[in-house]
Protein backbone atom coordinates (compact mmCIF):
# COMPACT_ATOMS: atom_id res chain seq x y z
CA UNK A 1 0.00 0.00 0.00
CA UNK A 2 2.84 2.44 -0.69
CA UNK A 3 0.80 4.36 -3.12
CA UNK A 4 -1.74 5.25 -0.82
CA UNK A 5 -2.13 8.27 0.89
CA UNK A 6 -4.52 7.78 3.77
CA UNK A 7 -5.21 3.89 4.94
CA UNK A 8 -7.91 3.28 7.27
CA UNK A 9 -7.02 -0.20 8.92
CA UNK A 10 -9.63 -1.74 11.09
CA UNK A 11 -11.31 0.93 12.36
CA UNK A 12 -14.34 0.17 15.02
CA UNK A 13 -16.16 2.33 17.22
CA UNK A 14 -19.43 2.54 19.78
CA UNK A 15 -21.30 4.80 21.06
CA UNK A 16 -22.17 3.94 24.36
CA UNK A 17 -22.29 0.40 23.58
CA UNK A 18 -23.68 0.64 20.23
CA UNK A 19 -21.81 -0.25 17.81
CA UNK A 20 -21.22 1.88 14.68
CA UNK A 21 -18.29 0.81 13.02
CA UNK A 22 -16.49 -2.46 13.13
CA UNK A 23 -13.51 -3.12 11.10
CA UNK A 24 -13.21 -0.55 8.48
CA UNK A 25 -10.29 -0.94 5.87
CA UNK A 26 -9.99 1.79 3.49
CA UNK A 27 -7.36 3.39 1.08
CA UNK A 28 -6.99 6.30 -1.02
CA UNK A 29 -4.74 5.96 -3.44
CA UNK A 30 -2.42 9.19 -4.01
CA UNK A 31 -3.86 11.58 -6.21
CA UNK A 32 -7.21 9.27 -5.64
CA UNK A 33 -10.65 9.72 -5.82
CA UNK A 34 -12.50 7.33 -3.85
CA UNK A 35 -16.10 7.99 -2.58
CA UNK A 36 -18.13 6.38 0.29
CA UNK A 37 -21.74 5.67 -0.02
CA UNK A 38 -23.94 4.31 2.34
CA UNK A 39 -27.63 4.93 4.00
CA UNK A 40 -28.09 7.32 6.58
CA UNK A 41 -26.88 6.25 9.77
CA UNK A 42 -24.51 3.78 8.69
CA UNK A 43 -21.37 5.29 9.93
CA UNK A 44 -19.85 7.64 7.42
CA UNK A 45 -19.80 11.08 9.34
CA UNK A 46 -18.40 8.99 12.15
CA UNK A 47 -16.00 7.63 9.83
CA UNK A 48 -15.24 10.98 9.13
CA UNK A 49 -14.63 12.51 12.59
CA UNK A 50 -12.32 9.80 13.57
CA UNK A 51 -10.03 10.24 10.33
CA UNK A 52 -10.04 14.45 11.02
CA UNK A 53 -8.97 13.93 14.42
CA UNK A 54 -12.41 14.86 16.20
CA UNK A 55 -13.05 11.43 17.55
CA UNK A 56 -11.03 8.36 18.90
CA UNK A 57 -11.66 5.24 17.24
CA UNK A 58 -12.13 2.40 20.05
CA UNK A 59 -9.86 0.27 17.71
CA UNK A 60 -7.86 0.62 14.62
CA UNK A 61 -5.34 3.37 13.38
CA UNK A 62 -5.48 5.79 10.41
CA UNK A 63 -2.29 6.00 8.49
CA UNK A 64 -1.65 9.25 6.73
CA UNK A 65 1.55 9.61 4.51
CA UNK A 66 3.12 6.85 5.88
CA UNK A 67 2.47 8.23 9.56
CA UNK A 68 0.39 7.00 12.29
CA UNK A 69 -2.11 9.57 13.28
CA UNK A 70 -3.01 8.44 16.63
CA UNK A 71 -2.81 11.13 19.16
CA UNK A 72 -1.92 13.58 16.55
CA UNK A 73 -4.77 16.64 16.92
CA UNK A 74 -7.70 17.93 14.47
CA UNK A 75 -5.25 21.08 13.53
CA UNK A 76 -2.13 19.19 12.71
CA UNK A 77 -3.62 16.58 10.86
CA UNK A 78 -4.98 20.14 8.93
CA UNK A 79 -1.35 21.84 8.67
CA UNK A 80 -0.14 18.60 7.27
CA UNK A 81 -2.67 18.73 4.54
CA UNK A 82 -5.77 16.50 5.72
CA UNK A 83 -8.77 19.35 5.76
CA UNK A 84 -12.37 18.58 5.68
CA UNK A 85 -15.74 20.11 5.09
CA UNK A 86 -18.50 19.52 7.15
CA UNK A 87 -22.16 18.09 6.46
CA UNK A 88 -23.84 21.19 7.25
CA UNK A 89 -20.88 23.85 6.36
CA UNK A 90 -19.53 25.40 9.05
CA UNK A 91 -18.76 28.90 7.89
CA UNK A 92 -17.15 32.21 9.81
CA UNK A 93 -21.17 33.49 10.31
CA UNK A 94 -19.83 37.18 11.15
CA UNK A 95 -17.28 37.61 9.61
CA UNK A 96 -17.18 38.42 5.44
CA UNK A 97 -16.63 35.97 2.56
CA UNK A 98 -13.08 37.32 2.11
CA UNK A 99 -12.44 37.10 5.29
CA UNK A 100 -13.62 33.18 6.01
CA UNK A 101 -11.46 32.02 2.85
CA UNK A 102 -8.47 34.71 4.36
CA UNK A 103 -8.87 32.35 7.23
CA UNK A 104 -8.48 28.99 5.39
CA UNK A 105 -4.58 30.99 4.33
CA UNK A 106 -3.81 31.28 8.37
CA UNK A 107 -1.64 28.16 8.27
CA UNK A 108 0.52 29.14 5.58
CA UNK A 109 1.37 32.09 6.99
CA UNK A 110 3.30 33.05 10.37
CA UNK A 111 2.62 35.86 12.09
CA UNK A 112 3.50 36.67 15.81
CA UNK A 113 0.65 37.72 18.26
CA UNK A 114 3.09 41.42 19.47
CA UNK A 115 4.04 41.49 15.29
CA UNK A 116 0.61 41.72 14.69
CA UNK A 117 -0.77 44.19 18.09
CA UNK A 118 1.63 46.35 17.19
CA UNK A 119 1.53 46.09 13.35
CA UNK A 120 5.02 45.14 12.50
CA UNK A 121 6.11 44.94 8.79
CA UNK A 122 5.97 40.96 8.87
CA UNK A 123 2.66 41.38 10.11
CA UNK A 124 1.40 43.52 7.10
CA UNK A 125 2.81 42.09 4.74
CA UNK A 126 1.46 38.38 5.56
CA UNK A 127 -1.66 39.91 5.75
CA UNK A 128 -1.67 41.19 2.46
CA UNK A 129 -0.44 38.15 1.22
CA UNK A 130 -2.95 36.28 3.01
CA UNK A 131 -5.77 38.91 1.21
CA UNK A 132 -4.07 38.32 -1.95
CA UNK A 133 -4.54 34.40 -2.11
CA UNK A 134 -8.12 34.48 -0.80
CA UNK A 135 -9.12 37.50 -4.02
CA UNK A 136 -7.41 35.19 -6.11
CA UNK A 137 -9.31 31.88 -4.71
CA UNK A 138 -12.55 33.91 -4.45
CA UNK A 139 -12.32 34.92 -8.19
CA UNK A 140 -11.68 31.25 -9.10
CA UNK A 141 -14.66 30.26 -7.55
CA UNK A 142 -16.76 32.90 -8.85
CA UNK A 143 -17.34 34.93 -5.18
CA UNK A 144 -16.02 38.19 -6.20
CA UNK A 145 -19.38 39.67 -6.21
CA UNK A 146 -20.08 38.48 -3.03
CA UNK A 147 -16.43 39.63 -1.27
CA UNK A 148 -17.36 42.08 1.31
CA UNK A 149 -21.01 40.63 2.13
CA UNK A 150 -21.49 39.14 5.40
CA UNK A 151 -20.95 34.94 5.45
CA UNK A 152 -24.59 34.91 7.54
CA UNK A 153 -26.20 36.63 4.83
CA UNK A 154 -25.10 34.05 1.47
CA UNK A 155 -27.29 31.20 0.03
CA UNK A 156 -26.74 27.41 0.42
CA UNK A 157 -25.24 27.15 -2.46
CA UNK A 158 -22.79 29.94 -1.54
CA UNK A 159 -21.86 27.89 1.14
CA UNK A 160 -20.75 25.24 0.12
CA UNK A 161 -18.47 26.94 -2.48
CA UNK A 162 -17.17 29.09 0.39
CA UNK A 163 -16.54 26.01 2.48
CA UNK A 164 -14.43 24.60 -0.90
CA UNK A 165 -12.69 27.56 -1.30
CA UNK A 166 -11.83 27.90 2.19
CA UNK A 167 -10.65 24.22 2.26
CA UNK A 168 -8.95 24.38 -1.16
CA UNK A 169 -6.78 28.08 -0.44
CA UNK A 170 -4.61 26.05 2.05
CA UNK A 171 -3.56 23.67 -0.49
CA UNK A 172 -4.50 20.66 1.13
CA UNK A 173 -3.08 17.39 0.09
CA UNK A 174 -6.22 14.84 1.08
CA UNK A 175 -9.60 16.49 0.88
CA UNK A 176 -12.50 15.09 2.55
CA UNK A 177 -15.75 16.02 1.33
CA UNK A 178 -18.94 15.27 3.56
CA UNK A 179 -22.39 15.55 1.66
CA UNK A 180 -21.25 18.01 -0.10
CA UNK A 181 -24.26 17.91 -2.48
CA UNK A 182 -27.12 18.23 0.61
CA UNK A 183 -29.10 21.43 -0.21
CA UNK A 184 -27.76 22.06 -3.64
CA UNK A 185 -30.17 22.63 -6.80
CA UNK A 186 -29.40 19.90 -9.80
CA UNK A 187 -27.43 23.21 -11.60
CA UNK A 188 -24.92 23.50 -8.39
CA UNK A 189 -24.44 19.86 -7.96
CA UNK A 190 -23.12 19.53 -11.73
CA UNK A 191 -20.85 22.63 -10.98
CA UNK A 192 -19.75 20.89 -7.81
CA UNK A 193 -18.86 17.52 -9.81
CA UNK A 194 -16.65 19.95 -12.16
CA UNK A 195 -14.75 21.34 -8.93
CA UNK A 196 -13.91 17.92 -7.62
CA UNK A 197 -12.68 17.09 -10.57
CA UNK A 198 -10.47 20.01 -10.84
CA UNK A 199 -9.34 19.45 -7.39
CA UNK A 200 -8.21 16.23 -8.53
CA UNK A 201 -6.80 17.24 -11.40
CA UNK A 202 -4.56 20.07 -9.31
CA UNK A 203 -3.28 16.68 -7.68
CA UNK A 204 -5.50 17.22 -4.53
CA UNK A 205 -6.65 13.12 -3.45
CA UNK A 206 -10.30 13.57 -2.51
CA UNK A 207 -12.54 10.78 -0.27
CA UNK A 208 -16.26 11.52 -0.88
CA UNK A 209 -18.86 10.88 1.45
CA UNK A 210 -22.50 11.26 0.08
CA UNK A 211 -25.50 9.28 -0.61
CA UNK A 212 -26.08 10.93 -3.88
CA UNK A 213 -25.54 8.87 -6.33
CA UNK A 214 -25.57 11.27 -9.23
CA UNK A 215 -22.56 13.04 -7.41
CA UNK A 216 -20.94 9.43 -7.26
CA UNK A 217 -20.62 9.42 -10.87
CA UNK A 218 -17.33 11.52 -10.47
CA UNK A 219 -15.02 9.08 -8.60
CA UNK A 220 -13.42 5.94 -9.53
CA UNK A 221 -13.95 3.48 -6.59
CA UNK A 222 -16.72 3.48 -4.44
CA UNK A 223 -16.93 1.79 -0.87
CA UNK A 224 -20.34 0.79 0.47
CA UNK A 225 -20.78 1.23 4.11
CA UNK A 226 -23.76 -0.40 5.99
CA UNK A 227 -24.36 -0.75 9.38
CA UNK A 228 -20.43 0.01 10.24
CA UNK A 229 -18.93 -2.70 7.91
CA UNK A 230 -18.01 -2.78 4.01
CA UNK A 231 -20.14 -4.68 1.89
CA UNK A 232 -18.90 -3.75 -1.44
CA UNK A 233 -16.27 -1.97 -3.23
CA UNK A 234 -15.53 -1.08 -6.90
CA UNK A 235 -16.49 1.13 -9.73
CA UNK A 236 -19.48 3.31 -9.39
CA UNK A 237 -21.09 0.39 -12.32
CA UNK A 238 -20.20 -2.60 -10.43
CA UNK A 239 -21.42 -1.26 -7.25
CA UNK A 240 -24.70 -0.19 -9.16
CA UNK A 241 -24.86 -4.21 -10.34
CA UNK A 242 -24.14 -5.69 -6.80
CA UNK A 243 -27.60 -8.01 -5.55
CA UNK A 244 -26.42 -7.07 -1.59
CA UNK A 245 -25.95 -3.09 -2.40
CA UNK A 246 -29.34 -2.81 -4.63
CA UNK A 247 -30.74 -5.13 -1.51
CA UNK A 248 -29.67 -2.91 1.38
CA UNK A 249 -28.74 0.41 -0.18
CA UNK A 250 -31.41 1.00 -3.16
CA UNK A 251 -33.91 -1.16 -1.54
CA UNK A 252 -35.00 -3.53 -4.79
CA UNK B 1 -15.95 62.12 -0.40
CA UNK B 2 -16.78 60.75 2.83
CA UNK B 3 -13.27 60.69 4.06
CA UNK B 4 -13.40 64.32 4.73
CA UNK B 5 -16.53 64.89 6.94
CA UNK B 6 -15.08 62.18 8.92
CA UNK B 7 -11.57 63.68 9.20
CA UNK B 8 -14.08 66.91 10.18
CA UNK B 9 -15.83 64.88 12.81
CA UNK B 10 -12.60 63.55 14.33
CA UNK B 11 -10.65 66.39 14.24
CA UNK B 12 -13.78 68.54 16.34
CA UNK B 13 -13.25 65.68 18.65
CA UNK B 14 -9.98 65.73 18.99
CA UNK B 15 -9.96 69.29 20.11
CA UNK B 16 -12.96 68.52 22.48
CA UNK B 17 -11.31 65.89 24.06
CA UNK B 18 -8.18 68.31 24.54
CA UNK B 19 -10.31 71.22 26.02
CA UNK B 20 -13.04 69.73 28.22
CA UNK B 21 -11.23 69.19 31.79
CA UNK B 22 -10.11 73.08 31.35
CA UNK B 23 -14.15 73.64 31.32
CA UNK B 24 -15.67 71.13 32.99
CA UNK B 25 -15.68 70.62 37.61
CA UNK B 26 -13.35 69.33 39.21
CA UNK B 27 -15.68 66.80 39.73
CA UNK B 28 -16.82 66.23 36.44
CA UNK B 29 -13.31 65.80 35.23
CA UNK B 30 -12.88 63.17 38.14
CA UNK B 31 -15.54 61.28 36.81
CA UNK B 32 -14.10 61.41 33.42
CA UNK B 33 -10.75 59.88 34.63
CA UNK B 34 -12.35 56.82 35.94
CA UNK B 35 -13.96 56.51 32.65
CA UNK B 36 -10.58 56.84 30.67
CA UNK B 37 -9.46 53.72 33.49
CA UNK B 38 -12.39 51.47 33.07
CA UNK B 39 -12.49 51.77 29.28
CA UNK B 40 -9.10 50.43 29.28
CA UNK B 41 -10.17 47.44 31.49
CA UNK B 42 -12.89 47.41 29.67
CA UNK B 43 -11.17 47.40 26.19
CA UNK B 44 -9.25 43.86 27.65
CA UNK B 45 -13.02 42.16 28.14
CA UNK B 46 -14.37 43.54 24.81
CA UNK B 47 -11.72 42.31 22.56
CA UNK B 48 -12.23 38.68 24.68
CA UNK B 49 -16.18 38.30 24.19
CA UNK B 50 -16.49 40.42 20.67
CA UNK B 51 -13.61 38.90 18.94
CA UNK B 52 -12.92 35.61 20.95
CA UNK B 53 -16.62 34.71 22.07
CA UNK B 54 -15.18 34.34 25.95
CA UNK B 55 -17.03 36.02 28.72
CA UNK B 56 -15.09 36.86 31.38
CA UNK B 57 -15.60 37.53 34.55
CA UNK B 58 -12.28 38.00 36.10
CA UNK B 59 -10.87 41.18 35.18
CA UNK B 60 -11.98 42.72 38.36
CA UNK B 61 -8.90 40.80 39.56
CA UNK B 62 -6.40 41.47 37.17
CA UNK B 63 -7.15 44.83 37.97
CA UNK B 64 -7.07 44.51 41.46
CA UNK B 65 -3.41 42.67 40.98
CA UNK B 66 -2.17 45.93 38.78
CA UNK B 67 -3.41 47.87 42.06
CA UNK B 68 -1.87 46.35 45.01
CA UNK B 69 1.64 45.61 42.62
CA UNK B 70 1.44 49.31 42.03
CA UNK B 71 1.09 49.90 45.79
CA UNK B 72 3.05 47.44 46.91
CA UNK B 73 6.54 48.29 45.07
CA UNK B 74 6.22 51.99 45.65
CA UNK B 75 4.93 51.77 49.28
CA UNK B 76 7.26 49.25 50.47
CA UNK B 77 10.29 49.73 48.30
CA UNK B 78 9.96 53.37 46.88
CA UNK B 79 10.45 52.49 43.50
CA UNK B 80 9.50 54.73 40.76
CA UNK B 81 5.67 54.23 39.23
CA UNK B 82 6.81 52.55 36.01
CA UNK B 83 8.15 49.99 38.44
CA UNK B 84 4.72 48.91 39.49
CA UNK B 85 3.10 49.35 36.33
CA UNK B 86 5.88 46.69 35.04
CA UNK B 87 5.36 44.07 37.50
CA UNK B 88 1.47 44.35 37.72
CA UNK B 89 1.52 43.63 33.79
CA UNK B 90 4.09 40.47 34.21
CA UNK B 91 2.40 38.74 37.18
CA UNK B 92 -1.15 39.62 35.46
CA UNK B 93 0.18 38.25 32.44
CA UNK B 94 1.56 34.71 34.05
CA UNK B 95 -1.12 34.57 36.07
CA UNK B 96 -3.42 34.46 32.90
CA UNK B 97 -1.31 32.19 31.45
CA UNK B 98 -1.46 29.60 34.34
CA UNK B 99 -4.86 29.82 35.04
CA UNK B 100 -5.86 30.23 31.29
CA UNK B 101 -4.62 27.20 29.67
CA UNK B 102 -6.27 24.67 31.74
CA UNK B 103 -9.93 26.90 32.23
CA UNK B 104 -10.00 27.98 28.48
CA UNK B 105 -10.70 24.70 27.20
CA UNK B 106 -14.42 25.10 28.36
CA UNK B 107 -16.60 27.39 26.77
CA UNK B 108 -20.03 29.64 27.06
CA UNK B 109 -21.18 29.69 30.74
CA UNK B 110 -19.21 27.32 32.41
CA UNK B 111 -16.07 29.04 30.65
CA UNK B 112 -17.56 32.23 32.52
CA UNK B 113 -18.73 30.40 35.87
CA UNK B 114 -14.83 29.37 35.94
CA UNK B 115 -13.80 32.84 35.46
CA UNK B 116 -16.30 33.93 37.88
CA UNK B 117 -14.53 31.71 40.38
CA UNK B 118 -11.37 33.29 39.50
CA UNK B 119 -12.80 36.68 40.59
CA UNK B 120 -14.03 35.12 44.02
CA UNK B 121 -10.95 33.56 44.33
CA UNK B 122 -8.98 36.88 43.58
CA UNK B 123 -10.91 38.66 45.98
CA UNK B 124 -9.91 36.30 49.09
CA UNK B 125 -6.42 36.27 48.29
CA UNK B 126 -6.93 40.37 48.24
CA UNK B 127 -8.39 39.77 51.84
CA UNK B 128 -6.49 37.21 53.28
CA UNK B 129 -3.05 38.59 52.37
CA UNK B 130 -2.71 41.13 54.45
CA UNK B 131 0.76 41.26 54.20
CA UNK B 132 0.71 41.83 50.81
CA UNK B 133 -2.16 44.17 50.25
CA UNK B 134 -3.13 45.18 53.69
CA UNK B 135 -5.89 43.43 53.88
CA UNK B 136 -9.57 45.39 54.88
CA UNK B 137 -7.46 48.06 55.68
CA UNK B 138 -6.34 48.84 52.07
CA UNK B 139 -2.73 50.64 51.57
CA UNK B 140 -2.92 54.21 51.44
CA UNK B 141 -0.21 57.26 50.81
CA UNK B 142 0.53 55.82 46.92
CA UNK B 143 2.28 58.51 45.32
CA UNK B 144 1.26 60.34 42.38
CA UNK B 145 2.82 59.43 39.16
CA UNK B 146 6.07 61.44 38.33
CA UNK B 147 7.49 61.25 34.90
CA UNK B 148 10.37 62.79 34.05
CA UNK B 149 9.98 65.58 36.91
CA UNK B 150 6.99 66.03 35.59
CA UNK B 151 3.78 65.13 38.44
CA UNK B 152 0.56 64.12 37.19
CA UNK B 153 -0.86 65.48 40.56
CA UNK B 154 -4.42 67.21 39.75
CA UNK B 155 -7.22 65.87 37.94
CA UNK B 156 -6.74 67.42 34.70
CA UNK B 157 -3.27 66.50 34.23
CA UNK B 158 -3.66 62.91 34.66
CA UNK B 159 -7.11 62.95 32.44
CA UNK B 160 -4.40 63.40 29.85
CA UNK B 161 -2.46 60.63 30.67
CA UNK B 162 -5.00 58.08 31.43
CA UNK B 163 -6.72 58.83 28.10
CA UNK B 164 -3.67 59.04 25.93
CA UNK B 165 -3.13 55.55 27.07
CA UNK B 166 -6.37 54.13 26.65
CA UNK B 167 -6.58 55.52 23.09
CA UNK B 168 -2.96 54.00 22.48
CA UNK B 169 -4.54 50.53 23.83
CA UNK B 170 -7.41 50.51 21.47
CA UNK B 171 -5.21 51.34 18.89
CA UNK B 172 -3.18 48.04 20.08
CA UNK B 173 -6.17 46.52 20.12
CA UNK B 174 -7.63 47.90 16.86
CA UNK B 175 -4.64 46.60 15.00
CA UNK B 176 -4.66 43.39 16.42
CA UNK B 177 -7.61 42.42 15.17
CA UNK B 178 -8.00 43.55 11.92
CA UNK B 179 -4.53 41.20 11.68
CA UNK B 180 -3.97 37.92 10.89
CA UNK B 181 -4.00 36.52 14.67
CA UNK B 182 -7.49 39.04 14.62
CA UNK B 183 -8.99 36.54 11.63
CA UNK B 184 -8.07 33.45 13.89
CA UNK B 185 -9.63 35.03 16.70
CA UNK B 186 -12.76 35.87 15.46
CA UNK B 187 -13.12 32.30 13.61
CA UNK B 188 -12.54 30.22 16.65
CA UNK B 189 -15.72 32.97 17.78
CA UNK B 190 -17.80 32.04 15.15
CA UNK B 191 -17.07 28.19 14.57
CA UNK B 192 -14.06 26.46 16.75
CA UNK B 193 -14.79 22.89 14.97
CA UNK B 194 -13.87 25.25 11.26
CA UNK B 195 -11.31 27.12 12.78
CA UNK B 196 -10.01 23.60 14.13
CA UNK B 197 -10.34 22.20 10.49
CA UNK B 198 -8.31 24.88 8.90
CA UNK B 199 -5.22 23.96 11.24
CA UNK B 200 -5.61 26.92 14.15
CA UNK B 201 -4.53 26.01 17.34
CA UNK B 202 -7.85 27.33 19.21
CA UNK B 203 -6.54 26.99 22.40
CA UNK B 204 -3.12 28.67 21.73
CA UNK B 205 -5.48 31.70 20.05
CA UNK B 206 -7.76 32.03 23.42
CA UNK B 207 -4.54 32.08 26.13
CA UNK B 208 -3.19 34.97 23.56
CA UNK B 209 -6.01 36.81 24.06
CA UNK B 210 -7.24 36.02 27.26
CA UNK B 211 -3.23 36.90 28.93
CA UNK B 212 -3.41 40.54 26.64
CA UNK B 213 -6.89 41.01 28.50
CA UNK B 214 -5.46 40.47 31.66
CA UNK B 215 -2.37 42.95 31.29
CA UNK B 216 -5.16 45.60 29.91
CA UNK B 217 -7.11 44.83 33.24
CA UNK B 218 -3.57 44.93 35.34
CA UNK B 219 -2.90 48.89 33.69
CA UNK B 220 -6.02 49.99 34.52
CA UNK B 221 -5.59 48.98 38.12
CA UNK B 222 -2.25 50.92 38.30
CA UNK B 223 -3.14 53.54 37.05
CA UNK B 224 -5.88 53.52 39.10
CA UNK B 225 -4.07 53.40 42.67
CA UNK B 226 -1.84 55.95 41.35
CA UNK B 227 -4.60 57.87 40.79
CA UNK B 228 -6.71 57.44 44.58
CA UNK B 229 -3.48 56.87 46.09
CA UNK B 230 -5.18 54.06 48.15
CA UNK B 231 -5.94 50.03 47.53
CA UNK B 232 -8.43 48.18 48.98
CA UNK B 233 -10.17 44.96 48.58
CA UNK B 234 -12.94 47.02 48.38
CA UNK B 235 -12.53 48.04 44.78
CA UNK B 236 -11.85 44.71 43.37
CA UNK B 237 -14.59 42.78 43.95
CA UNK B 238 -17.26 40.86 41.50
CA UNK B 239 -19.47 44.17 40.88
CA UNK B 240 -16.25 45.67 39.62
CA UNK B 241 -15.93 42.57 37.78
CA UNK B 242 -19.26 43.03 36.27
CA UNK B 243 -18.67 46.30 35.48
CA UNK B 244 -15.92 46.02 33.25
CA UNK B 245 -18.26 43.30 31.59
CA UNK B 246 -21.18 45.69 31.06
CA UNK B 247 -18.85 48.33 29.82
CA UNK B 248 -18.45 46.34 26.27
CA UNK B 249 -21.75 44.82 26.54
CA UNK B 250 -23.56 48.53 26.49
CA UNK B 251 -20.89 50.08 23.88
CA UNK B 252 -21.11 47.83 21.76
CA UNK B 253 -18.59 44.91 21.11
CA UNK B 254 -18.00 45.15 17.76
CA UNK B 255 -16.59 48.03 17.80
CA UNK B 256 -13.26 48.67 19.70
CA UNK B 257 -13.91 51.98 20.30
CA UNK B 258 -17.54 50.97 21.65
CA UNK B 259 -15.88 50.78 25.00
CA UNK B 260 -15.26 54.75 25.14
CA UNK B 261 -19.47 55.24 25.51
CA UNK B 262 -19.80 51.91 27.29
CA UNK B 263 -17.46 53.13 30.06
CA UNK B 264 -18.89 56.78 29.99
CA UNK B 265 -22.17 55.01 30.57
CA UNK B 266 -21.06 52.75 33.34
CA UNK B 267 -19.98 55.99 35.01
CA UNK B 268 -22.07 58.59 34.49
CA UNK B 269 -25.84 56.82 34.35
CA UNK B 270 -25.42 56.11 37.94
CA UNK B 271 -23.79 60.10 39.01
CA UNK B 272 -26.76 61.34 36.96
CA UNK B 273 -29.70 59.44 38.64
CA UNK B 274 -27.91 59.24 42.12
CA UNK B 275 -30.02 63.00 42.65
CA UNK B 276 -33.13 60.95 41.94
CA UNK B 277 -32.63 59.82 45.53
CA UNK B 278 -33.01 56.38 46.89
CA UNK B 279 -34.50 54.71 43.39
CA UNK B 280 -30.86 55.50 41.25
CA UNK B 281 -30.31 51.77 41.37
CA UNK B 282 -33.10 50.77 39.61
CA UNK B 283 -33.10 53.14 37.32
CA UNK B 284 -29.79 52.08 36.86
CA UNK B 285 -30.76 48.83 36.17
CA UNK B 286 -33.12 49.72 33.95
CA UNK B 287 -31.17 51.35 31.82
CA UNK B 288 -29.00 48.99 31.74
CA UNK B 289 -32.08 46.15 30.56
CA UNK B 290 -32.86 49.00 28.26
CA UNK B 291 -29.77 49.29 26.20
CA UNK B 292 -29.39 44.99 25.99
CA UNK B 293 -32.49 44.47 25.16
CA UNK B 294 -33.50 47.14 22.56
CA UNK B 295 -29.99 47.79 21.20
CA UNK B 296 -28.23 44.11 20.88
CA UNK B 297 -25.53 45.52 19.07
CA UNK B 298 -24.66 47.87 21.62
CA UNK B 299 -25.24 51.63 21.37
CA UNK B 300 -22.17 52.24 18.79
CA UNK B 301 -24.38 49.24 16.75
CA UNK B 302 -27.57 51.16 17.04
CA UNK B 303 -25.64 54.11 16.10
CA UNK B 304 -24.03 52.49 13.13
CA UNK B 305 -27.83 50.48 11.92
CA UNK B 306 -29.35 54.33 12.03
CA UNK B 307 -26.30 55.53 9.90
CA UNK B 308 -27.20 52.74 7.64
CA UNK B 309 -30.79 52.81 7.32
CA UNK B 310 -30.23 56.78 6.73
CA UNK B 311 -27.92 56.45 3.86
CA UNK B 312 -30.25 53.59 2.42
CA UNK B 313 -32.64 56.38 2.53
CA UNK B 314 -30.86 58.87 0.43
CA UNK B 315 -30.03 56.70 -1.96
Amino acid sequence: MSGAILTIGGVGHSFAGLRVLQSVDIAVPRGGLVGLIGPNGSGKTTLFNIVTGYLKPDTGSIVYEARALDGVPIQARSRAGLVRTFQTPKIFEQMSVLENVMVGCCKATQTGFIGDLIRSRTSRHQFQVMKETAEQACEKFGLTQILYNEARNTTAGQRRILELARATVGKPKLLLLDEPSAGLTPQEIEQLKDWIRRFNGEGISVLLVSHDMGLMNVVTTVHVLYFGGIIATGGMAEIQKNARVREVYLGV
Amino acid sequence: MRSAPRLLLLVAALIMWAVLPLFLARNLVDLLVFAGIFSIAGLGIGLLLGHCGIASLAQGMFYGLGAYASAYCSITFGAPAIVGFVIGLAVAAAIALLVGWPVLRLTGFFLALATLCLAVIGNAIFFEWDWLTGGSLGIGGIPKIQLFGFAFDTPGKYYYLVWILAFLCMRLGYQLVTSRNGLMMQAVRDSPDAALSLGIDIQAVRTRIFVLCSMFGSLAGSLFAHYTSFASVESFTIERSITFLLIPVIGGVSSVTGVIVGALFVIFVPELFSKLGDFHQILFGLALVFVVIVMPGGIVGAVRQLFAAGRRKAR
